[in-house]
């Protein structure tokens, strides 16, 4: 037997009503329906159809099932409108590279896979560390990255040797990468050296007057040791001279210049006072 | 540090164990490096002071320098005279104050 629908009533669906006197003069579609219940009915699996058609139109319809369209469906790209391959090698675009990609950088200038064994002989011998030391860190730094990328370059066509089976090349090759490991080495000596002498020397200027190691002001104040500034010959004779440096200047002692002394105020008489 | 399980390296020297072996207590590392620190949630915090930076010089292409030098040039030792070597701190503060001690 058919079970009869249940009503439910809430009066959450309810809409309140209003005084017909008030909103008479409204439009029919704004005057207020009194109470007018929205029923949700029970489903059960013997209660009649709800709707005529399923309303999902995408039931069973997977593409991680390969399940294809349903059977009518229309979607939004047509089978005519699609882009055909183009299978001739000859009518396909060419693919344009960028001749200024980074990438090219494992490769030589000549832009070939491999190097021959005579182009990888013809190289001198590496840095030694009394040459590297008289360097400056720039050229250092730029020194060590040619390196990386001479031996980037060599490791790359070591392995395309291995895939094409070339067969020699990797005795030429080895023996250059050898030698830039050596002047790599040398470099990383010459830095290591610098930084363990500046280290020693910062020691040092711990315990040196003229030194402040300090932030505040001049790092190095140099103090005059008057017995030892040399002057000139031929200036002791001059007698203008002789009476500019009558009064004999003092020491000078601890940071800065203390005014003015006949020295520094009459250009350049010691050569071994630095201004 | 991490370091490799001492027992099982040095009583199964024969097995050349891989990280994969041996059971959840032993731990073997690729040479890879720390880069951080382990929380006791199992959680990995990295540290990016201990991460590796490199720095290349922006201008590369305006250095001539190349990795090798003519093999006609020899190869000269460095002379130390006057200073103990070439890590001597008061030799190195001396040639500062030279030329680098005053702008």
């Amino acid at each position: 037997m058919a079970a009869t629908p249940i009503v439910r009533f809430t009066w959450r669906n309810c809409i309140i009503p209003q005084a017909d006197t008030v909103l008479s003069f409204l439009a029919p579609s704004f005057r207020p329906v009194l109470c007018t219940p929205q029923t949700s009915i029970a489903q059960f699996s013997t209660s009649a159809r709800r709707y005529a058609r399923d309303p999902n139109r995408n039931r069973g319809v997977s593409a991680l099932r390969h399940t294809g369209p349903r059977r009518r469906q229309t979607l939004s790209v047509k089978k005519e409108d699609l882009p055909k391959p183009v299978l001739s090698r000859k009518l396909k675009t060419p693919v344009k590279g960028d001749p200024q990609h980074g990438l090219w950088g494992f490769f030589n200038k000549d832009r070939r896979l491999i190097a021959t064994p005579e182009e990888d002989l013809a190289h001198g011998r590496a840095w030694t560390v009394q040459e590297l030391r008289q360097k400056s860190w720039e050229d250092l730094h730029c020194l060590w990255w040619i390196c990386v990328k001479e031996r980037n370059r060599l490791a790359t066509e070591k392995i395309t040797r291995e895939q094409l089976k070339a067969g020699y090349g990797d005795f030429e090759a080895s023996e250059r990468d050898k030698t830039i490991k050596l002047t790599q080495r040398a470099v990383r000596h010459v830095l290591t050296e610098r930084w363990y002498a500046w280290e020693e020397a910062r020691k040092v200027a711990r315990d040196d007057e003229e030194v402040d190691l300090t932030a505040e002001g001049e790092a190095y104040i140099p103090q005059i040791d008057m017995d030892e500034v040399e002057l000139d010959e031929e200036l002791i004779k001059d007698e203008e001279f002789a009476a500019e440096t009558a009064e004999p200047a003092e020491p000078q002692h601890g940071r800065g210049r203390s005014g003015k002394t006949p020295q520094t105020t009459n250009g350049p008489i010691a050569s071994t006072v630095t201004e | 540090m991490f370091k490799p399980t001492a027992p099982l390296q040095r009583n199964l020297r024969r097995l050349a164990l891989t990280t994969k072996m041996a059971g959840k207590d032993y731990y073997k590392g690729t040479r890879s490096g720390s880069m951080g620190d382990h929380t006791k949630h199992g959680r990995y915090l990295i540290n990016w002071n201990k991460v590796r930076t490199y720095r290349v010089p922006e201008d590369l292409s305006r250095c001539t320098l190349t990795p090798f030098v003519a093999t006609r040039v020899e190869r000269a030792k460095g002379k130390f005279t006057g200073t103990r070597g070439p890590i001597d701190g008061a030799a190195y503060l001396e040639r500062w104050k030279m030329e680098n001690g005053r702008d």
